[in-house]
């Protein structure tokens, strides 16, 4: 079982595709991959067109019901209607966490409404995936941080701190509440991460599908020829994006 | 010739890489000459035991291995001084690391090092893609100011400069662009855009797997573009100093 725990339905895609996943789909099956994260892009480039985003990736959802794992997203900065609109993707539309870019939506992770979501996610037993790595707002210390206001909510860090925030990550790994997904640091960070942080709460992904380039073949083997235990590698690609949602 | 254009040898926390297994990998991804460059704590204190160990490396393999060396800028003349010192005897590039050094890249403090490469011929590679002190766009600003200097920014300016990287390149005559961290799926289109005859092939090995990088990039270029990409630019700039 191989789960990608950060693809996004690329706004490319969409103008091609039209809501129509299938050639998507396929590159997946051409390595193998089973189950993704789906994460939006128009919902996290547009605050005009989050919402039909959401509706979107619902419906796409329900084209492959056994492919997608959706997670919505909603710009903070829209105060109330954020917040309902957080509702609507968990309660209304079936997803499964919500996910936010705060380096490119624009809003600081001690925004007042990101809070009061972040504690609605909690309630509903969703988490919550960041873009991490950059800042001055998408930093991994800056989401350990909401993970310490917010001890009932998980929280991945979507980049693991990407390049040059990979040693932040892993500290903000020692928050029982975070996770973090290996999609961003080289090799030999990852290999670090997967040795020294709580190996259960480490996941894989690629990014795929931001753009039409092709980052799985990378990627993939990328972390298969990483120096790491075989049975964790197993464990980080399939199992443990299942125990993310369970409560 | 194949040129790997950033590898670090030494041991010291996530670096491991010792020089007989860098010609291992480097026979096994047939990749015949290597750039080779010292650990963090060599870049950023203890400059002359790294570019020693850089020149010594070299000198027991001067068919494979290129050296480079380093100069903290903050250490002043000291700084111009043993750069002067590690090019006089054969490094054949200067590695600026400012988020590991502690200087923002266009800060007037590394000039007298960018004065050094100038009169020398030799390129100056810097680690970029740091927020802040490490930009693309700086390195154009250093591009403006010692015209004739080859600059190489390093890592594409992966991850969240890349966009700048490609705009910058195109700006400057000067200004080069290494593959390393910035990914073979990606740098490929950085070529397209920029044009073939500035970007190098670079596995910043041991971070990365060589071989795997090697293969990856071969997988991605076009027949047209391998040789100039992957050895051929960076010989260029290189022979400036005469023949390798």
């Amino acid at each position: 079982m191989i789960v990608d725990c950060h693809t996004h339905w690329g706004m490319v895609w969409e103008d091609r595709d039209q809501g129509d996943p299938s050639n998507w789909l396929k590159v997946l099956d051409q390595y193998g991959v089973d189950k993704a994260f789906l994460l939006g892009h128009y919902n996290l480039h547009r605050c005009d067109l989050a919402a039909e985003d959401n509706t979107r990736l619902a419906d796409i959802t329900r084209q492959a019901k056994d492919r997608f794992i959706p997670f919505g997203s909603v710009w903070p900065q829209m105060g109330k209607d954020a917040v309902s609109e957080a509702r609507r993707c968990l309660e209304d539309l079936g997803m499964k966490g919500l996910k936010f870019h705060p380096w490119l939506q624009g809003f600081s992770t001690g925004d007042a409404v990101l809070g009061e979501i972040c504690g609605i996610a909690g309630e509903l037993n969703a988490p919550i995936l960041f873009h991490d790595g950059t800042p001055c707002y998408s930093l991994p210390e800056q989401v350990a941080g909401l993970a310490r206001r917010f001890p009932g909510t998980r929280f991945v860090l979507g980049h693991a701190g990407l390049l040059w925030s990979w040693r932040s990550a892993l500290e903000a790994l020692r928050v029982p509440n975070v996770w973090a997904c290996l999609c961003g640091p080289h090799q030999r960070a990852i290999e670090i991460l997967a040795r020294e942080a709580s190996s259960e709460r480490l996941l894989w992904g690629t990014d795929f599908g931001f753009g039409f380039s092709d980052p799985i073949d990378y990627r993939l083997n990328l972390f298969l020829s990483a120096a790491i235990d075989e049975a964790l590698k197993k464990r980080i690609l399939g199992e443990n994006p299942f125990r993310l949602f369970d409560f | 010739m194949t040129i790997d254009g950033y590898c670090t040898i030494g041991v010291d926390r996530e670096y491991d890489l010792t020089v007989d297994a860098l010609l291992e990998q480097m026979d096994e991804a047939q990749v015949e000459r290597a750039m080779i460059a010292p650990v963090d704590r060599c870049l950023a204190v203890s400059n002359e035991t790294g570019n020693d160990l850089m020149l010594h490396a070299a000198g027991e393999h001067p068919d494979r291995l290129i050296p480079t060396c380093t100069a903290n800028p903050w250490y002043g003349v000291g700084a111009v001084a043993e750069a002067e010192r590690a090019i006089g005897e054969g490094a054949r590039m200067l590695v600026l690391h400012p988020f590991v050094q502690g200087f923002m890249t266009n800060d007037e403090l590394v000039w007298p090092l960018l004065e050094t490469a100038a009169e020398t011929h030799t390129p100056v590679y810097i680690h970029t893609g740091m927020p802040g002190n490490a930009t693309p766009w700086q390195v154009v600003d250093l591009a403006e100011r010692f015209s004739g200097l080859d600059l190489i920014i390093g890592h594409c300016g992966a991850t969240d400069f890349w966009n700048d990287m490609v705009e910058a390149a195109k700006f400057s005559d000067q200004v080069y662009f290494e593959s390393s961290l910035a990914r073979p799926f990606s740098f490929s289109r950085y070529v397209e855009q920029v044009g073939s005859r500035k970007g190098m092939m670079g596995s910043y090995a041991p971070i990365n797997g060589l071989v795997f990088e090697w293969d990856q990039m071969r997988k991605v270029l076009s027949e047209d573009i391998v040789a100039a990409v992957c050895g051929e630019n960076l010989r260029r700039l290189l022979e400036k100093r005469g023949d390798l």
